[in-house]
């Protein structure tokens, strides 16, 4: 299918791209790597006038670390955090995380860690070509005033499918919003409105220019897990990925997130603050966790992507699970033998 | 729509068009320089069939648009063939092996395989299903082409 009209802009710099977002307000659609773009733009769910490549702007292609920190330009390729030392070490859960989004034909160029995070939410009834659409009125993500996931829902119900954002949220990451009003960090959590129509904080004039990550000490570890279907160009069903810090044989700091299930990736803070304390090889204490996660995830979950919606919630908890108990193992290998790695880490 | 001026360099040969903005690099392959060894599958990214290496890299031509891959080399399963008219040995293997049924997905699968062996010379069978992961292919079972693909590797 033919792409809708629009105008090509290739800005030189970062200070070129931002003007012309400003310029065009609203009418603008950063195009990174497009695997997600273009394919909206193909199904007519996206149709802007501009279209602004970040093709030139090579100053955003970076890893490096800056002090406690670790700072990921926004168009830094999937297969770069993939393989660099510095995130396998340091943050196994997005390294992993980014070998499962799409696959390594898509990893190489095209997929950014920037466009994964931006990535839009994504339901069975809205992801379809306008023809599959037009049988009906439009949904609350298309502008119209109904659901077809859930019934009399007065709101989208469409989920965050994002690997990347579940990951980055776990990890606790900053994420950098430029304009020409300036550059604001807005912690991951508040990048998320959690509404389906309109899912991220940022406004129409604002590029994501770089994801901050704290750099962990050494009895800290991170997981993520993801179910699919297919093993490569899926979107996740449900996921979940777990940070966790140990101090003298308990949990010390915890943060699991749910992913696949609302429209913005679900940190259980609730949960999370009561795996701490826990020894870490209290195996109940992950059995209740998982079971707490499900509880929760299952609360903002609905019948919107492509599996039962029993099977994701029962499903949620084992992701949960498996990201908890791989986190610990992790924590456990980084204090016990510094720099080991697990077989799963250095597979790519 | 304003038409933009591009240059295009496929296979070692720079093409100027003249191109809507709108015209993904499958679109202009086909239409505009009439390589069509490139498919079009899904149209979405998902089947792979597109494939095409965009500086030795594999990259879905149905999701890129043309104007993004001005400045670099693109490489089509046209351009698979060596200097002197030989198919390639992925391709010979592919034909050796039995590799192709209805040979859809065979020009997507080649440049993937091609991309993927140049960076791994010596995979195992793991490695690349995993490589060809992204490449759908819905007659062989795959058994073939992951054949193909280890007797190359195993001849260089």
């Amino acid at each position: 299918m033919r792409l809708p009209s629009f105008e090509y802009l290739e800005p030189r710099n970062v200070e070129e791209a931002l003007e012309m977002l400003a310029g065009h307000a609203g009418r603008a659609a950063v195009v990174a790597g497009g695997t997600d773009l273009i394919v909206r733009m193909k199904q007519r769910l996206a149709q802007p006038a501009f279209l602004v490549s970040l093709k030139q702007l090579g100053g955003l292609n970076y890893i490096r670390r800056e002090n406690s920190l670790i700072a990921i330009g926004a168009t830094t390729p999937l297969v770069s955090l993939r393989d660099s030392d510095l995130i396998k070490t340091h943050f196994p859960s997005l390294a992993g995380a980014a070998r499962l989004i799409g696959a390594p034909s898509i990893q190489h160029l095209r997929g950014t860690i920037g466009g994964n995070l931006c990535l839009q939410t994504r339901c069975l009834y809205y992801n379809q070509s306008p023809f599959w659409r037009s049988g009906r009125p439009p949904c609350h993500k298309d502008q119209g005033k109904i659901c077809y996931a859930e019934e009399n829902s007065d709101r989208c119900r469409s989920a965050n499918q994002s690997d990347g954002a579940c990951a980055l949220m776990g990890l606790g990451a900053g994420i950098v919003l430029s304009s020409t009003r300036g550059t604001r960090s807005l912690p991951i959590e508040d990048f998320f409105t959690g509404k389906g129509e309109s899912p991220f904080a940022a406004g129409p004039d604002e590029l994501v220019t770089e994801i901050r990550i704290p750099v962990p000490g050494n009895s800290e570890g991170s997981s993520f897990q993801k179910l699919t279907y297919r093993s490569a160009v899926d979107f996740a069903l449900v996921s979940a990925t777990a940070w966790l810090a140990v101090e003298k044989g308990r949990i010390s700091r915890a943060r699991l997130v749910i992913g696949g299930a609302g429209a913005s990736p679900l940190l259980l803070k609730e949960t999370s603050d009561k795996l701490v304390g826990k020894d870490v090889h209290d195996k109940h204490a992950v059995e209740e966790t998982a079971r707490q996660a499900r509880n929760h995830a299952s609360a903002f979950m609905v019948d919107n992507l492509g599996s039962t919606l029993e099977y994701r919630k029962k499903m949620s908890a084992v992701m949960a699970k498996r990201a908890v108990q791989k986190a610990l193992d992790r924590c456990l290998g980084n204090s016990s033998v510094k720099g080991r790695k697990s077989q799963e880490d250095q597979k790519s | 729509m304003k038409k933009i001026p591009l240059v295009l360099s496929v296979n070692g040969e720079e093409y100027d068009i003249y191109i809507p903005p709108n015209r993904t690099l499958l679109e202009v392959l086909r239409e505009e320089l009439e390589l069509t060894g490139t498919k079009e599958g899904c149209g979405e990214g998902v089947c792979g069939s597109c494939t095409v290496l965009c500086d030795g890299f594999p990259i879905r031509s149905c999701l890129t648009l043309a104007a993004e891959v001005q400045g670099t080399e693109i490489t089509t399963v046209e351009g698979l063939k060596n200097e002197d008219g030989q198919l390639d040995l992925v391709q010979q293997s592919f034909i050796d092996r039995g590799a192709v049924q209805c040979g859809f997905c065979t020009p997507g699968m080649l440049m993937s395989a091609k991309a993927f062996l140049n960076r791994n010379p010596s995979p195992s069978e793991d490695d690349v299903r995993k490589g060809l992961s992204g490449n759908i292919c819905r007659c062989t079972g795959y058994t073939k082409i992951v054949e193909a693909i280890m007797e190359v590797a195993k001849k260089k």
